[in-house]
């Protein structure tokens, strides 16, 4: 699995990529939304699957000592990798933002626990999606975008919205006992990507071994 | 070394119908017919490229669907030279290449870049079509390849890089270790290098055969008064001769 990843990121990877990877650090923007940073956490993934088709990337993977479902693994991982890259850059700035920011961010949801579940789950709709209607074809990455895109799009702007509701106000805070109410968002998140990487890959291995390349 | 038996691939307007053929170790075989007779098909069913709808590919003896991994790092492949991250250097694609493969030889890789004057600095686009073949068969080499794939590497080429690349073939097989199948629709160099034909004519299986024995066989092709044998040019012309009613 290394040497796959290490394929993904030396050779397929897009510039972009690590670029909206790095753009974790926005949560430490003022009044921003930071649902956008999950929107670039999708966008990076799929501009590398883009110009896949440019530089021949499936089919350079395809002749290689894999299995034809490699391709599809090493995507997977390749998702993974920028996704949880990115949340990892973004958490001490999350944590920096409470001292230098201190009055929280109207703009939307603060970059607390509950963001960070939140992240994990609009993550898992967008992979799930994108995966496997991608690998029906292992060319059409830009129908596969707009089908993954809406949905994931929704769940931003629902998250973001959800906090100027006063019954869910907690979801907006970073007091101490808020933070603690909101880890069960932050955990069914991390079980729902994770099962979601897993179903992805499954499906969409089953569907891209049927693809005449 | 290569089996292959009954592979067959329907799309809505062509088929690939019950292919056959085998490769002994040491050999090198020609798989001919015109444009769109089913050459790359058979050859992209042979790798699992294409999924055909039935038939059996053996290599080294095991199956090829069941052995994918153990095949492959057996076999170069070679589809029109490189022709993928055309903006990277041959360094770093080898860099990652050679990760894949148990039986990489750096040293070998070297002497094969030495060899075919490759500069691994120099970028996929900066490469003549023949410089291109020539990387794809040194990586192949370099890991040792038993089975050479080729989908008509000569195609494009000037007249002295393809016989300089029929030479190289040629001396490749010499030892009996490796075997080299590849799809050409020019005849010429056939004659020049092969030792097997496969002739594919609109998705069927013509003929498969040592080349003296296969040139035999078409002879019924001659006109009144021709002497000497077909070539495989004159062959494969006759074979798909068309009148047109205009």
């Amino acid at each position: 699995m290394s040497k796959l990843l290490h394929k993904e990121l030396a050779l397929a990877a897009h510039p972009n990529l690590f670029v909206f990877s790095l753009l974790g650090v926005l949560v430490l923007v003022p009044s921003y939304p930071y649902g956008m940073v999950f929107m670039f956490g999708c966008l990076g993934p799929f501009i590398t699957v883009d110009y896949g088709r440019e530089t021949n990337d499936l089919y350079y993977t395809s002749l290689l000592p894999l299995r034809k479902r490699d391709i599809v693994l090493g995507k997977c991982l390749l998702f993974a990798a920028a996704q949880l890259g990115q949340v990892l850059i973004s958490l001490p700035f999350a944590f920096l933002r409470v001292r230098l920011l201190p009055a929280g961010n109207p703009a939307g949801i603060e970059a607390n626990v509950a963001y960070y579940g939140f992240g994990f789950l609009i993550y898992a709709l967008f992979n799930f999606i994108f995966l496997t209607s991608f690998f029906k074809t292992g060319f059409k990455a830009g129908w596969a975008f707009l089908w993954a895109v809406i949905p994931a799009t929704i769940c931003i702007a629902a998250m973001e919205v959800a906090v100027h509701l006063p019954g869910l106000a907690w979801l907006d805070s970073v007091k101490p006992a808020d933070l603690l109410r909101q880890l069960p968002i932050l955990a069914i998140g991390l079980v729902v990507y994770c099962g979601a990487m897993a179903a992805a890959y499954r499906v969409a291995a089953e569907r891209f071994e049927r693809v005449n390349l | 070394m290569l089996v292959v038996e009954n592979i067959r691939k329907s799309y809505p307007k062509f088929t690939l119908e019950g292919v056959s053929f085998t490769l002994q170790p040491g050999r090198i075989m020609g798989l001919i017919g015109k444009n769109g007779a089913g050459k790359t098909t058979t050859l992209k069913c042979l790798l699992n490229l294409v999924r055909p709808d039935s038939g059996r590919v053996e290599m080294f003896g095991r199956d090829f669907r069941s052995n994918e991994e153990y095949c492959k790092q057996r076999i170069g492949v070679v589809f029109g030279g490189v022709d993928f991250y055309k903006h990277k250097k041959l360094a770093q694609i080898t860099a990652v290449t050679k990760r894949f493969y148990e039986h990489w030889d750096d040293q070998a890789y070297e002497s094969y870049l030495e060899m075919f004057e490759l500069d691994p600095e120099k970028r996929v686009n900066e490469l003549s079509s023949g410089m291109k073949v020539k990387y794809m068969v040194a990586a192949a080499l370099s890991h040792g390849a038993q089975l050479l794939i080729f989908d008509e590497p000569t195609s494009g080429l000037d007249p002295v890089s393809r016989d300089d690349l029929l030479v190289l073939f040629r001396q490749l097989v010499k030892d009996g270790q490796r075997s080299i199948l590849y799809s050409t629709h020019i005849t010429s160099d056939l004659d020049k290098c092969a030792d097997d034909i496969t002739y594919i004519k609109e998705g069927r299986l013509l003929r498969s055969a040592e080349k003296a024995e296969f040139i035999r066989s078409f002879q019924d092709l001659k006109e009144a008064g021709e002497q000497g044998e077909l070539t495989l040019e004159e062959i494969m012309i006759r074979t798909e001769r068309r009148s047109y009613h205009v």
